[in-house]
């Protein structure tokens, strides 16, 4: 049966960029793609015990859509074509959504998250699904066999499906800057402390920036800004909606608190399916060629940290001169190029996937 | 936040990857089965389908929705709205203008094998044979019943490793099992030749061969998982076959071997790696790999009659050898320096066996040697 898992994979996939397109999460815009592709039909035609295998092998394949890295949308879409498959298919009795012990807890997060944005679509059907029995709980997502399969190449597709990176701000979160300004606050007083007389201490011994909590702050909203910016950049076609993107963007008071719930704006939707776009037109231009990466993931080191790493404001003069080792040892170290390391880290990962 | 967010604490029975799409790491059966049953209300895991309006009013109450709101999700999400199909197309036949690559694949295929003579494969036969037996068999007592939240899991069991030709290819039989079985149960469930096979010559008395079943005379054996040999102890004659391993082990600086009795163990009991091979040795040196393919709890499609546990739901079907006389029988028999066979050894069904090598008295006629012949395929 696994002749036919890359034909359907490409199918679930045309399906969930086209839902991904539709910049919804409502199961109305979802039942009308799989209409329209009539893909309900993709049960059709098989024999008997092939119905069974069949299922088993398109459930487990729509599954691996249902889980984070992919984004909130996609993982909406997963679910929908999970029920849809569930509903539609042909083998008696039915075979059941295999859900693995591990992945529990993130189902039930993105329940939740489902709950509190009211996507009640998202939750009758989650939940539908659970009243209906359409799950086996099992320790892992296929049965294993100590076969070693043919890797199934990772799709391109795919990568578009996933959220783009908020690592720099998860990492400084409110929590954290908070924390630091107690620190740092506390570190300043303590090196104070040490000198008799006040203007002494001020002169020599602040080596770091005073305002490093709020430069810090300042980076990574600068980061995001430019994230939606790049992103919107990426396909000229919509230049009006990036400019609404980025006033969106600086809207929010609580940038930080509002991009662990981006997947339910529209902004970062918007965002997201640019992206998607960007990665098709990859899609055509590599099946020419013989590797499994598409021309513009082949730039070079350089070109690709050129492309991708944001140096904000009047660092970037700073930043363009090599680092030399001394400096890696200076206590005046750049904040913003921490973040750029882990922007630089988080992409060239991508790149490696 | 996001780092923390799996944490893979070694100690936890959340089974995970060892190898990706391999095996998983070693988890305690029993323990895994309990992190399931913290996670999940009673009713996700019943047999009994909720009711429809009961569902509704609990959905409605819990989110604060209207009826009207209620109705219009319900019809929204409705199944049936998914087959917008003309009544034309044949759910049995694939469409022939669709654009899903799935179905033009499919298409093709089916042409193709139109195209020649298609015989349908025994094994695929006799899988719809076990498949019907078996799917969401209720038992007629209560008592019987498969409790709700038990494990099922799956084991494959393969060729003793001497057939080596057969090794991996196909699991010799795939048995489903429940968490409170134990492994002497697993043990009675395995079918193997060499339990039937007779040791000795039986050429002057043919009759007596039966008696000698080695199953009966040697039924020492163990299972062998993560470190710990499970030993058959329920016969007096049994003796722990593993001791010889336990000490060779100890002797030459290997990390050391534990033993248990394989009808005090149950899965539950167990620490284990999904997909991972195992072992099960029986008459000495009978060596068979053992794979548990899958553990999860039960389901209200699965069978649900205990007493049809454990359960067979993959039989791997051998082509027999047929006695070299009238090439209809599966041979019992072969003999060897015989003057009457056309080759040596040769193979003998019963009946002609003893038609051309004794005489109406039973007396034997000639020299030869007969050992009984037990066939692969003798569980067919
Ligand atoms: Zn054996
Ligand atoms: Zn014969």
């Amino acid at each position: 049966m696994d002749f036919c898992l890359k034909q359907v994979q490409s199918d679930c996939e045309e399906l969930l960029s086209r839902f991904q397109r539709s910049e919804s999460v409502r199961f109305e815009n979802f039942s009308e793609i799989w209409r329209e592709m009539k893909f309900f039909q993709i049960f059709y035609g098989t024999t008997k015990r092939q119905k069974r295998m069949f299922a088993r092998l398109i459930l487990d394949k729509a599954y691996s859509f249902f889980l984070p890295p992919f984004s909130f949308q996609i993982r909406v879409g997963a679910l929908y074509l999970l029920y849809s498959l569930y509903g539609c298919q042909t083998a008696s009795p039915q075979e059941q959504i295999r859900v693995p012990l591990k992945d529990w807890e993130d189902i039930k997060r993105f329940e939740k998250d489902a709950v509190d944005a009211q996507h009640l679509d998202v939750v009758y059907i989650l939940r539908q699904l659970m009243a209906q029995k359409a799950f086996y709980f099992t320790a892992m997502p296929t049965l294993l066999s100590y076969n070693k399969k043919r890797k199934l190449q990772k799709s391109l597709q795919c990568v578009g499906f996933m959220e783009p990176s908020s690592r720099p701000q998860e990492l400084v979160s409110t929590e954290l800057l908070e924390e630091l300004a107690h620190i740092h606050g506390l570190y300043g007083k303590m090196k104070g402390s040490v000198f008799p007389s006040t203007e002494q201490s001020a002169s020599s011994v602040q080596l770091i920036r005073k305002d490093l909590v709020l430069e810090l702050r300042r980076t990574v909203v600068d980061f995001y800004q430019w994230q939606c910016k790049k992103e919107s950049d990426e396909d000229e076609d919509d230049g009006g909606e990036g400019t609404s993107l980025q006033q969106e963007c600086s809207k929010r008071a609580d940038l930080l608190a509002s991009i662990k719930s981006k997947a339910f704006g529209q902004a970062s939707e918007t965002c997201r399916s640019r992206r998607h776009r960007h990665v098709e037109l990859n899609v055509s231009s590599n099946e020419v060629g013989s590797s499994g990466f598409p021309s513009a993931q082949r730039l070079s080191l350089k070109a690709r940290t050129k492309r991708d790493v944001r140096i904000s404001g009047d660092m970037r003069k700073e930043a363009e001169t090599r680092t030399q080792i001394n400096r890696l040892t200076s206590l005046d170290f750049p904040v913003t190029k921490n973040i750029q390391k882990t922007q630089k880290e988080v992409s060239s990962e991508d790149d490696d996937a | 936040m996001a780092a923390s967010r799996r944490p893979s604490d070694p100690s936890t029975n959340i089974p995970d990857y060892e190898y990706q799409d391999v095996n998983t790491k070693a988890f305690h059966i029993g323990s895994f089965r309990t992190e399931w049953l913290n996670r999940l209300k009673p009713s996700d895991y019943s047999f009994q389908v909720e009711d429809e309006d009961a569902f509704d009013a609990k959905f409605a109450q819990e989110l604060g929705v209207n009826a009207e709101t209620m109705m219009e999700l319900k019809s929204v999400c409705n199944v049936e709205s998914l087959r917008c199909d003309d009544a034309k197309v044949d759910p049995e036949v694939v469409p022939p203008d669709s654009t899903l690559q799935t179905l033009v694949q499919r298409k093709e295929k089916q042409d193709l094998k139109a195209s020649k003579k298609f015989f349908k494969n025994r094994h695929e036969l006799y899988a719809d044979e076990l498949e019907r037996l078996t799917i969401g068999k209720n038992p007629e007592l209560v008592d019987d019943m498969v409790p709700e939240g038990e494990l099922i899991l799956t084991i494959n069991v393969f060729y003793p490793d001497v057939i080596e030709k057969f090794n991996f290819i196909r699991p010799h039989a795939a048995l489903l099992m429940m968490g409170s079985h134990t492994l002497a149960e697993l043990r009675d469930a395995i079918c193997c030749v060499s339990d039937l096979q007779v040791c000795g010559e039986f050429s002057n008395n043919p009759d007596a061969a039966p008696s000698f079943l080695s199953k009966d005379h040697f039924k020492s054996a163990f299972f062998y998982f993560e470190g710990v040999f499970y030993n058959d102890m329920r016969f007096p004659e049994c003796v722990d076959i593993s001791r010889t391993t336990i000490e060779w082990a100890e002797s030459h600086n290997f990390p050391p071997f534990s033993q248990a009795k394989m009808e005090d163990t149950r899965f539950v009991d167990l620490k284990v790696k999904v997909g991972f091979p195992y072992l099960y040795c029986h008459q000495g040196d009978c060596e068979h790999l053992i794979i548990i393919t899958d553990i999860r709890l039960a389901h209200r499609s699965d069978c649900l009659d205990k007493k049809l546990y454990p359960l067979l739901t993959h039989k791997h079907r051998f082509t027999t050898q047929k006695c070299s006389v009238c090439h209809v029988f599966i041979g019992r028999w072969f003999t060897t320096g015989d003057r009457l066979a056309p080759s040596d050894p040769c193979l003998f069904c019963d009946k002609c066996f003893r038609m051309l090598h004794y005489d109406a008295q039973g007396n034997k006629l000639g020299e030869f040697q007969a050992f009984p012949f037990v066939d692969r395929g003798a569980f067919n």
